[in-house]
């Protein structure tokens, strides 16, 4: 460098050394061209990044969502009633499929249609048309609700644009025995009915979102990140106790199938605490294969289905004229001769039982007795009383399409056959589980608690709806009932039992029918410390057997007793127990041959 | 003609320079080579990593392009045997050579992309441009060194190179191969520039091959597409705008340090290309910034000092070789700034590889070569040295 001055060309034409001036140039040329380079190499990479990871994030970046498991329904000893397993769906991108997203120089994909439909299975030709008729999609389900390892093997098939959902599937391990209560969820386990409707929020869990990235051809590269975990629904504690209820269930569902009923509905409570120990229907299906339901199995009776409820609910006529002062059990009315007239219409006992006293009146259910009592103390005091135990409202349990049954409406003028009807339960609608809970204020010494389908932590203080000696004089009747009325069929062996039967005709187009009739028991037992309320309905019972006493109150007898002795409820009959249950098993025989007794 | 025994005796001799460099009055220039193997070391690595997804194995393209190193490597060997007046006597043959291989690429070449570039070999698909690019650094070097006072006083002297230059430019551009153009022009206008062409006609043929770009570029209608998309590649990103924009997104999520190695998503059939044209997007998207830098610098060294050895050897009177060496140097060079800048959007998108890096043989085996050529050069000015002072010594 030292020797050279000669940066000039003309003045050194031949001269040996370099030109030392271009030379820098060409430098400083090269010098600015890595510096231009480095300072947009900063600008994109470090400095503006931001758009453009924005723009690749875009192109690369997707949220899926994780799936939430549904909260698990149990029933109150933990037993499952309702679970998620866990399943795959099946789903297709025929844009991607098809390659109608593709770059002109992107070869469209080879679908092996025949693999893909016999591992999905269905016929390859349906799944290729499905494909095709959704063509201009970027989603449709293939096929849902796949076990994992079917799943896999269709994913195996590496089909292009072919993936996987995780998804889960609602199990009823119960099925038939408690579907009417728990209700069942759509394929996207959103609730449909029952309690799985009530509660669907509860049991939701809340799906996840975690951020994944995909190559161009959208194959998942890596999971980067979870946006929000999944949350996992909550469980469900339901009152019921699976033994009673598929002790309630078979029971029930053998009594409908005797004697050749349309339906029957059976609910029980536990008399303590107004919780739902088994509520049941029959005809019942299967909620885990829904292809074969029969529309009318749906209902769940026990509360959307309403029926005048006829003889039982005579005690609290009997309550009503306790209530007044002005009748005593001993107080005796004369019902003959069995027929009385009221306005143009007669009230009709089966026979002419003659001066009889108020236990009387009710243990043979005479219609004859409860209308005078009725016409004696006037509409307002039966339906004040009916008020109080509950009819005519909901009974607040929350269970899906309740219904408030309907009391008629207090008012000025009545005419004196409603009055009358009154009395012996016509003219008024309830449902099964309302009749329940009227009678859990008679077995809760008069203390009116919401029913309910949960589990309770906690035992609501309650309401006094009656006082108790009115209580214990209508028991002490009821249990007459039992033991020498109209229900002996409702008897259990070591438990004493208080309850009322009731029969009553069917309301046709024509007014009532003849020969179609609601057959009922309603009653709780042991009597001393009442446990259990049972109330057995029976709808449109064929056949010449169709009083409740007949069809109802074994029924009664079998799943209260069942369920007494599950429960491990201290009998309060032990000597004679067993040995009186003979002795009316043979008058139950006998009276069954000589006269079928008493409506209701 | 240098036959293959001369060849052999030549390696036989030059041997013990190579075994013990250092103990020898002669060396070979370690920075250099240094940095050219470093260079090879990393572009290998990316290309591998950039093309795991494409081939039809994930090793497919990394073991080609382990091959084609491993070939230029042998090149470069073998060229460090040959006495450079061997090239300077045969630099006619090499034009002829170059001139030949681009007229036979237009009529039995093999067409990728829309160019026809390659002649298939059977073995190997070689790409004309690249042989011919350094053919005509030979060939314009030797020329300068014939006729260097008619270049530094007539006209004429530097036009005629010229003529030599634009024919081989209008047979590149049939191909079509733009970028081999604008390389080729950098790099012996680099070299008329450096030997001394007075400014004054320097400049008047400066502003002539400006204006024959300009007029290439705007006669053809791809090229007007390409410059658009250029202008503002995100007004048809999904179209003429993909690669470009696919490209930067990939240096946008490099950041300081990078993804890491193997962990680019825009090689995952975003960003076309990516194991040729585009490896730096890719290299950058892994190694960051620092990684893309560090690159830059390298090759950067590498040109400049091939710019180096060109004047050391200019000094000492060697002028073949000075001027072999300042058109490697503008070739390295030119070819590295027009392919990142086309990477990072700062030119606009034409079919250029990174040398030493990008996957592509006779890219590699080329560049492989005219490193030979610089290490020869430098050892034959260092034996010249070593011999005056000798000299020198004996004389004093």
């Amino acid at each position: 460098m030292k020797n050279n001055k000669n940066t000039d060309v003309r003045k050194k034409k031949t001269g040996m050394a370099p030109y030392m001036g271009r030379l820098y140039l060409i430098f400083a040329v090269f010098a600015f061209a890595v510096s231009i380079i480095g300072w947009k190499l900063s600008d994109l990479q470090v400095v503006n990044n931001e758009r453009l990871q924005g723009e690749g994030d875009k192109r690369q970046v997707r949220y899926e969502t994780v799936a939430a498991h549904r909260g698990i329904i149990l029933d109150r000893n933990g037993r499952p009633l309702a679970v998620s397993t866990p399943m795959m769906a099946i789903w297709a991108n025929p844009k991607e499929m098809l390659g109608k997203n593709l770059k002109p120089d992107e070869d469209v994909p080879v679908i092996d249609w025949h693999g893909l439909g016999r591992q999905l299975g269905i016929k390859p030709e349906d799944v290729r048309q499905k494909v095709h008729s959704y063509s201009s999609k970027g989603f449709i389900y293939l096929r849902r609700q796949m076990t994992p390892a079917k799943a896999a093997a269709v994913l195996d098939l590496d089909v292009p644009g072919v993936y996987s959902r995780e998804e889960s599937k609602r199990y009823y391990p119960a099925g038939e025995v408690t579907t009417h209560l728990v209700g069942f969820t759509n394929l996207d386990e959103k609730g449909q009915e029952g309690l799985e409707l009530a509660y669907d929020e509860w049991l939701d869990g809340k799906e996840g979102e975690r951020r994944i990235i995909k190559d161009r051809r959208n194959r998942l590269v890596k999971e980067a990140e979870t946006i929000s975990g999944a949350e996992p629904g909550k469980e469900l504690m339901l009152s019921i106790d699976l033994r009673l209820q598929y002790l309630a269930y078979r029971e029930l569902k053998q009594a409908v199938q005797q004697h050749g009923a349309r339906s029957g509905s059976l609910v029980m409570v536990d008399v303590k605490t107004g919780e739902i120990l088994a509520l049941v229907n029959s005809p019942s299906f299967n909620p885990n294969n829904r292809k074969s339901i029969k529309p009318e199995t749906l209902r769940n009776r026990a509360v959307t289905d309403i029926f005048e409820p006829g003889s039982v609910i005579k005690p609290f006529t009997i309550a009503a004229a306790l209530e007044s002062g002005r009748y005593t059990p001993g107080t005796v009315i004369e019902t003959s001769p069995g027929v009385m007239r009221v306005g143009r219409n007669y009230v009709r006992d089966v026979r002419n039982y003659g001066r009889i006293d108020l236990t009387t009146v009710l243990t043979k259910s005479s219609n004859v007795g409860v209308s005078r009592i009725a016409l004696d103390l006037g509409p307002g005091s039966l339906l004040e009383m009916f008020e109080r135990i509950g009819l005519g409202a909901t009974t607040g349990s929350g269970i899906p399409g309740e219904q408030t049954g309907g009391l008629p409406l207090m008012r000025e003028r009545w005419s004196k056959i409603e009055t009358a009807t009154l009395a012996f339960g016509y003219g008024l609608s309830v449902t099964p589980l309302q009749l329940a809970q009227a009678y859990t204020v008679l077995a809760a010494d008069g203390i009116y608690r919401p029913l309910t389908p949960l589990k309770r932590d906690v035992v609501p203080q309650g309401v006094r709806v009656m006082s108790s000696s009115v209580v214990d004089q209508v028991t002490e009747m009821t249990t007459r009932v039992v033991t020498q009325g109209t229900g002996r069929r409702a008897k259990i062996p070591s438990y004493s039992v208080a309850g009322k039967t009731g029969t009553v005709k069917k309301v046709g187009q024509q007014g009532y029918l003849d020969n179609r009739y609601v057959a009922s028991f309603a009653g709780f037992a042991p009597v001393k410390d009442p446990r259990i309320v049972t109330v057995v309905i029976l709808d449109d019972v064929g056949g010449k057997n169709y009083y409740g006493g007949v069809v109802a109150a074994p029924v009664f007898s079998k799943v209260t007793g069942g369920a007494l002795r599950i429960l491990g409820v201290k009998p309060d009959e032990v000597a004679q127990g067993s040995q009186r249950n003979i002795v009316a098993k043979n008058i139950v025989a006998k009276n069954n041959v000589t006269v079928p007794n008493g409506k209701g | 003609m240098v036959s293959l025994q001369n060849i052999f005796r030549r390696f036989s001799d030059f041997r013990p320079t190579w075994g013990q460099p250092l103990k020898n009055d002669a060396e070979l220039d370690f920075w250099l080579l240094g940095a050219t193997l470093a260079v090879l070391s990393l572009g290998l690595v990316m290309v591998a990593s950039a093309s795991t997804e494409i081939g039809s194995t994930p090793l497919y393209y990394a073991i080609r392009q382990a091959i084609y190193v491993a070939a230029g490597l042998i090149a470069m060997i073998v060229v460090m045997t040959i006495e450079l007046q061997e090239w300077q006597r045969f630099s006619t043959v090499s034009l002829l050579v170059s001139i030949a291989l681009l007229v036979i690429v237009l009529f039995m070449g093999r067409e990728i992309n829309g160019s026809v570039r390659w002649i298939n070999l059977g073995f190997f698909n070689l790409q004309a441009s690249e042989v011919a690019k350094l053919g005509m650094v030979v060939y314009i070097a030797a020329y300068l060194v014939r006729r260097r006072d008619e270049v530094r006083s007539q006209w004429w002297g530097f036009i005629k190179p010229m003529l030599v230059l634009g024919g081989a430019a209008a047979l590149l551009l049939a191909e079509p191969d733009f970028g081999a153009v604008v390389v080729l022009l950098v790099a012996v206008l680099g070299m008329i520039f450096l030997a001394g062409v007075p400014l004054m006609q320097y400049l008047v043929l400066m502003v002539v091959c400006v204006v024959g770009v300009i007029g290439i570029l705007l006669t053809q209608a791809y090229r007007i597409e390409r410059l658009k998309t250029y202008l503002d590649p995100w007004a048809d990103q999904f179209g003429s705008g993909y690669q470009l924009t696919q490209s930067l997104i990939a240096f946008g999520k490099g950041e300081w340090l990078g993804q890491g190695l193997g962990n680019s998503i825009q090689k995952l059939f975003y960003l076309p290309e990516a194991h040729t044209d585009f490896v730096l997007a890719v290299l950058a998207e892994e190694l960051g910034l620092v990684g893309s830098l560090v690159l830059l610098v390298m090759l950067m060294f590498i040109s400049l000092r091939a710019l180096s050895i060109g004047h050391l050897a200019e000094r000492a009177g060697q002028f073949f070789a000075a001027y072999v060496a300042y058109g490697i140097s503008f070739l390295i060079g030119g070819q590295v700034v027009v392919n990142i800048g086309v990477n990072i959007g700062l030119l606009p998108t034409k079919g250029l590889t990174l040398p030493f890096v990008s996957y592509g043989g006779s890219s590699m085996v080329m560049n492989c070569l005219a490193i030979g050529l610089l290490l020869r050069i430098d050892y034959e000015r260092r034996c010249l040295m070593k011999q005056k002072q000798r000299r020198e010594a004996s004389n004093d």
